[in-house]
């Protein structure tokens, strides 16, 4: 394995950074988009006017750029890694297309919302396509996600059921999609919390950011349970990997600082905890499945196995350097013009 | 409804729909760059209203193109998986350098939007041109793979199996460069005539208004300008076709028997039982001459190739025929514009000329919709020219009709809500500016 790793060319080595860092970032940033949408169900009235200004002040400039991630990893897996991206298109048709009406219907009825020449009764018909598609995305997301895992794809099948349906609708891919809705909702909670001025709103938010951090623990057990029930042997592979249980741990203890830095109302001590519990329960995840794609009963697809020629790879990887050289400095004029822009 | 049927059908609508979008995309950048330039330097108030009622219109469509353009990338997957599995280490370059020019513009596309009140004015200004410049890359690079599936290159296909994989020379095959100048020339055709179209109609309506007179111009030129250099950049690309596709341009021109003063077929429908055309007026020569610059030159016909190879030859010709036809319609206009405008301004608002403008609107896009279908349905059967069939690539799933259907339901439900969320915007924005009165402009 070790010899596998390191005799690996560095231009793989690129693109597999890209990946995970697109991966990351997609859902630390278009997750707390998504959970935003989701927070709206909890609106109460009395607030719901300036909760609602202050979401749409929130994702309006970002929201596309944020979303941008999604699609560079579209992108690296097509170029990259052929046979997964193909693979995966075939067996999970299905959550993918509901992903992607929910990707669609998401954008355009929050754009419409806010770019209706007329606030009438319409924005009630955008809001609720916003939030059932804020809710629906990230659970499909999740669920493609959960399909990866041992015993998900069988690209040898007898009927339909076996090839395209049984691939995802199981226990742990389920789970996993619940898991995803209640963590982008808690990033967004905890980003939001910093996006309300002092006072009623924000204490609102931060009421929300600790319920929802106890709703997505119980949601991981869940993931754990229905792991179970899958048959897939989750926690033993956690606990025989080192590095996977040091993340998964200090994911756990850090949250009595987390819910501390709440009640304290500390904006960049809960939002760095919160990004940083993300980042560990996503590496851990990363971790266990690391170097596998997607695992096959005949011989999983790995990103060893399945990548690319080396000069599709070289030029890849290329693309992706100077891309960012373009891309990472516009990104942090954007934020900087109206993230960092409210501190003085 | 057969799989593979289905599978084209939703393809040919996705891309269809995104189409118009992705050209708005990349048009109305510049044309509110220009408006937004001439108030910078003027200090005219009309022409930042102009941008800014544009913008507000632009973020719908951007938005829009956006979220469907993220479908496609997911669909070219979905719906052909073996073709994008060949396809992908090939032509995938293209693809990672739109990747990289789309995310550039979402993000100056924010900034642009969000950032009147908060960017110095002129950062602003560029800010708008880079949504442009990317939006219009970002088209290239699109056009590139496709251009790739037209006129394969950058491989060799030994035993169903691509190697010496060259993603460089894959890009840069040889029929990119004239393919993606017609296309980015069509965006800004299309869009700039459908938005002096609106103009012109908003103009008849509330007339002397300068809001309107002043937007008319400014899209009225930039489609002049795309319209009259469109014919040229078509010409190349038949040339190129009658080179790396000769039978994409037999079908186009329902050119059956390979001849000598080839002609051109105006009109007609093509019978592929008797090999004739019906109801067409030809022109002798001129196809020879379209596709070799001579006159007299041989243009293969569609009898030099096996009839199992042709593609559908009622819809290319056809469509063939209302693309040229809208764009001739469209270059004829613009040397009236262009003539009044340096000639007889005062005669650019007159009633009857309006009214050209007014229904000339939805042309550019027509011919767009129906160039697509000429390169596209003009392809059949082949997905990658020469190489991959389209039957072979498409998805082992069955039931692709159900996809398909529920795609044309929400694609024509979203096409009703950004018209009916236009007509708002477009009421809204004739109610602010109704008509010249107190407009401070003695342009």
């Amino acid at each position: 394995m070790l010899d596998l790793v390191t005799n690996q060319p560095i231009t793989l080595w690129i693109v597999i950074g890209f990946l995970a860092v697109s991966l990351l970032l997609y859902c630390l940033l278009g997750g707390a988009d998504f959970g935003a949408g989701v927070l709206e169900i909890f609106l109460r009235k009395r607030q719901r006017v300036e909760q609602h200004k202050i979401i749409e002040k929130a994702m309006g400039p970002v929201w596309e750029a944020n979303h941008m991630w999604l699609i560079l990893m579209v992108v690296i897996l097509f170029m990259g890694f052929p046979e997964v991206y193909s693979l995966i298109s075939i067996h999970l048709h299905l959550p993918l297309t509901a992903m992607l009406i929910g990707i669609i219907a998401r954008g355009c009825s929050f754009t419409f919302r806010h770019y209706d020449a007329k606030k009438g009764r319409s924005q009630k018909s955008y809001a609720v396509f916003f939030i059932f598609s804020s809710v629906w995305t990230p659970l499909c997301l999740g669920i493609v996600m959960g399909s990866l895992i041992p015993g998900g794809i069988h690209p040898v099948y007898a009927t339909y059921r076996e090839g395209f349906i049984d691939s995802w609708f199981r226990p742990f891919p389920l789970a996993l999609g619940l898991f995803t809705v209640c963590l982008f909702t808690f990033l967004a909670a905890v980003f939001l919390i910093g996006e309300s001025p002092a006072g009623e709103i924000r204490t609102s938010f931060t009421r929300r950011a600790r319920v929802a951090s106890i709703v997505t623990v119980l949601a991981g057990g869940v993931v754990f349970f229905a792991a179970q029930l899958d048959d897939i042997i989750l926690i033993p592979r956690f606990l025989h990997s080192a590095i996977a249980t040091a993340c998964m741990i200090l994911a756990t203890i850090s949250l009595p600082f987390f819910w501390m830095g709440l009640r304290k109302e500390w904006i960049w001590t809960v939002r760095s905890l919160a990004g940083i519990q993300v980042v560990l329960i996503l590496s851990a995840w990363l971790w266990i499945q690391f170097p596998v794609l997607v695992h096959l009963p005949g011989g999983d697809l790995t990103l060893f196995n399945s990548h690319a020629p080396d000069r599709t790879l070289f030029q890849l990887a290329a693309a992706l350097l100077v891309g960012s050289a373009f891309i990472l400095p516009s990104l942090f004029y954007l934020f900087q013009v109206f993230k960092l822009d409210e501190e003085d | 409804m057969e799989n593979l049927l289905a599978a084209r059908a939703q393809m040919a609508l996705s891309l269809g729909f995104h189409i118009i979008f992705a050209s708005i995309g990349m048009a109305m950048p510049f044309l509110m760059a220009i408006s937004h330039y001439k108030w910078l330097r003027s200090g005219k108030q009309v022409f930042f209203d102009i941008s800014r009622a544009w913008s507000r219109g632009v973020a719908i469509f951007f938005a829009t193109g956006a979220v469907s353009g993220t479908a496609l990338s997911f669909e070219l997957g979905l719906l052909w998986p073996k073709f994008m599995q060949h396809a992908g280490p090939i032509i995938g370059m293209p693809f990672s350098w739109e990747g990289t020019a789309f995310f550039v513009e979402a993000i100056a596309l924010g900034l642009f939007l969000y950032g009147r009140k908060r960017l110095p004015r002129w950062i602003h200004w560029g800010v708008g041109v880079v949504v442009g410049i990317s939006g219009v890359l970002s088209g290239i690079f699109v056009v590139c793979a496709n251009a790739w599936m037209n006129n394969p290159a950058g491989f060799d296909w030994v035993n169903g199996q691509a190697v010496n994989i060259d993603p460089m020379r894959a890009m840069f095959n040889p029929g990119w460069r004239t393919e993606a100048l017609h296309m980015i020339l069509a965006a800004f055709e299309a869009t700039g005539f459908a938005v002096a179209g609106i103009h012109a109609f908003l103009l008849i309506r509330s007339r002397g208004s300068v809001f309107h007179r002043e937007a008319f111009k400014i899209a009225m030129l930039v489609g002049a300008i795309a319209a009259l250099l469109q014919p040229l950049s078509g010409d190349r690309l038949a040339k190129g076709t009658a080179q790396h596709q000769p039978l994409k341009l037999a079908a186009m021109e329902s050119h059956f028997e390979t001849s000598t003063y080839a002609p051109i077929i105006v009109g007609g429908i093509p019978d592929k039982k008797t090999e004739r055309v019906r109801f067409g007026i030809p022109i002798p020569g001129l196809l020879s001459f379209l596709a070799k610059d001579d006159f007299s030159a041989e243009v293969k016909g569609l009898d030099a190739f096996p009839k199992d190879e042709w593609p559908p030859l009622v819809p290319v010709h056809i469509a063939f025929q209302i693309m040229v036809g809208c764009g001739t319609a469209l270059a004829g206009l613009s040397l009236l514009f262009l003539f009044f405008l340096f000639r007889n301004p005062s005669r650019l608002a007159h009633k009857r000329f309006l009214m050209l403008a007014v229904l000339a609107t939805p042309l550019g896009f027509l011919a767009l919709e129906a160039g697509w279908t000429v390169t596209e349905v003009g392809r059949q059967p082949w997905i990658i020219y020469g190489i991959m069939k389209t039957a072979d690539a498409v998805t082992p799933m069955p039931g692709l009709q159900y996809p398909f259907f529920m795609f044309a339901v929400i694609y024509v439900f979203l096409f009703g809500v950004v018209s009916w969320l236009m007509l708002r915007h477009i009421n809204a924005v004739a109610q602010d500016y109704p008509s010249s009165a107190n407009e401070d402009v003695h342009a």
